[in-house]
């Protein structure tokens, strides 16, 4: 079973659906450290996204990288441009294949991951989005099917948030808040989590 | 704090439609509606020269577009970087065909924003280069240069670069001499009281009533040290000895001074502040050329004044005399 750019359309659309009820959540959150607009910032970003007509999209590759640019439109804050990264590297990579199968995703998402960390400059430990990706990337290893790489992303990304939840943010503005940020929750990592659950359904 | 403005969610852009209303050689375009540009299309054949970041310093960045300045500038909410969108209008928009030099402030945002902006273009053909400012002395030790923010001093590498673009110098050339004036230009300010974010409801930072805070950064950034306030001429002493014991390679004696107001800090005091600190760069040996004194990069109410200094070549010494105008700078032939 592959993932056709439908498959990439209909999941924007869930994203978008889901963010509705995150949106509150996510700002809750980021207020704790930082100015609480995580929320707003993302709803905003996957709204364009999902204005995107896909249609006309040649391949999965290329409809990431239309995405990509949607997000760019919305977002001037380093996490949402760094989604943006992501999706644009991953949408490179895997641009002029006809169709990506799910053994192709742990890559996509590492490609993602790899992107990122040369565009923000933090490292993988540092408690960011990054630390999400890096454990999706290797839940999705030997995956065979959509389905199952759905669920295998909603148990990694809610795993590497318990796992980092005891430590501290290593950059970015909620570094300066050091040990305070011990127990607290790091609004890109609870989004990803939040998202993928979305996801997997 | 008190300000004159409708919603808050609507002040930037209420202020950009003020800006292009009231000066008719700036226009304001793109999808994002955050783009402020010469209402004159580029010269084909001449290098854009493309600036960008947060609302709530002007004339920085923005009021700074003009002939022999620059071409196009993308635009923020307040105290936030320009979107990547916007920063693509922005290349877009100064794009004559020779390529476009990204001159701007070394925020983390800023450079992630204008960074992923160019890597876009290339796909549309279009060449960029970058450089950032980096002059704010109090951000890091000459050592890690590099790290420090980009603060007033980034007006020099604006004329100049945006002076040699329009003799139809390339890209390569206008790059080389806006990295040269960046490397020769050194910023230092002092905080007197704090501003606050539109819709805020504190202030960005805090001061006793009679405290200072030497080296603060231009959105409350950590300083050198904070201390009650003292006389202008040992402030003014303090901040050109901390500039020339940070001069850059290659200085020579002549230089050009900025005495800026960061926003709430009047003329007056200002003037108070270049007496003195020309008087001490003249013991010092030094030859001072276009002194520039008021409000070139403000951060709204906030009160205090920055200092600073580039160290002139013949060809800087000249770009920057040449023949210039925008809303907030007029140098004439």
């Amino acid at each position: 079973m592959s993932i056709a750019v439908s498959t990439i359309a209909s999941a924007v659309a869930r994203a978008d659906d889901a963010m509705r009820g995150l949106e509150q959540v996510l700002n809750d959150a980021d207020a704790k450290l930082g100015d609480g607009d995580t929320g707003g910032m993302l709803a905003r970003v996957i709204g364009k996204m999902a204005e995107v007509d896909l249609t006309s999209a040649a391949d999965p590759g290329v409809a990431l990288m239309q995405l990509a640019k949607a997000a760019t439109i919305a977002t001037g804050s380093s996490l949402g441009t760094l989604f943006a990264t992501g999706l644009l590297a991953a949408g490179r990579e895997a641009k002029g294949r006809e169709t990506i199968v799910a053994g192709d995703l742990s890559g996509l998402v590492a490609t993602a991951r790899d992107a990122m960390i040369a565009r923000g400059g933090a490292a993988l430990g540092d408690k960011t989005v990054l630390d999400s990706l890096d454990a999706v990337a290797e839940a999705l290893k030997g995956v065979k099917t959509p389905g199952e790489a759905a669920k295998a992303a909603a148990k990694a990304a809610a795993d590497a948030l318990d796992a980092f939840r005891n430590r501290p943010n290593r950059i970015g503005r909620a570094r300066m808040f050091g040990d305070q940020t011990i127990g607290i929750d790091d609004p890109g990592m609870l989004a990803i989590k939040e998202l993928s659950a979305a996801l997997a359904g | 704090m008190k300000k004159l403005m409708n919603k808050p969610s609507g002040f930037v852009d209420e202020m950009l439609e003020g800006l292009v209303a009231a000066n008719p050689s700036l226009a304001l375009s793109g999808e994002t509606g955050r783009v402020v540009h010469r209402a004159k299309p580029i010269r084909s054949g001449k290098v854009g020269v493309v600036s960008g970041g947060g609302s709530g310093h002007l004339p920085l960045f923005t009021g700074y577009v003009g002939e022999g300045l620059l071409d196009s500038c993308s635009i923020g909410n307040v105290f936030e970087g320009p979107t990547v969108g916007s920063c693509m209008e922005a290349i877009r928009i100064a794009n004559g065909s020779q390529g476009v030099l990204r001159l701007y402030g070394n925020y983390g945002g800023d450079r992630m924003n204008f960074d992923m902006a160019g890597e876009m273009l290339e796909d549309e053909g279009i060449r960029t280069t970058t450089v950032v400012g980096n002059d704010d002395v109090a951000s890091a030790g000459p050592a890690e240069r590099h790290k420090r923010r980009g603060v007033a001093g980034i007006i020099y590498a604006y004329k100049a670069a945006g002076a040699l673009a329009e003799t139809g110098a390339d890209l390569d050339a206008v790059t080389a001499i806006a990295q040269k004036t960046v490397d020769r230009t050194r910023t230092i300010g002092v905080a007197l009281s704090p501003c606050q974010v539109p819709g805020s409801d504190k202030p960005s930072f805090t001061l006793g009533e009679n405290e200072i805070e030497m080296g603060m950064g231009i959105h409350g950034e950590p300083g050198i040290w904070r201390d009650t306030l003292r006389e202008a001429d040992a402030i003014a002493d303090e901040m050109i000895e901390r500039l020339l014991a940070d001069k850059p390679e290659g200085a020579g004696q002549r230089a050009s001074i900025l005495v800026n107001s960061l926003g709430a800090t009047p003329l007056e005091e200002l003037f108070i502040l270049y007496r003195r600190a020309r008087g001490k760069l003249e013991a010092a040996g030094i030859e001072i050329v276009q002194p520039l004194v008021g409000h070139y990069a403000t951060s709204m109410e906030m009160a205090g004044a920055s200092i600073s200094l580039c160290f002139v070549d013949e060809e800087i010494e000249a770009l920057l005399a040449a023949p210039a105008h925008c809303p907030f700078w007029t140098v004439s032939a």
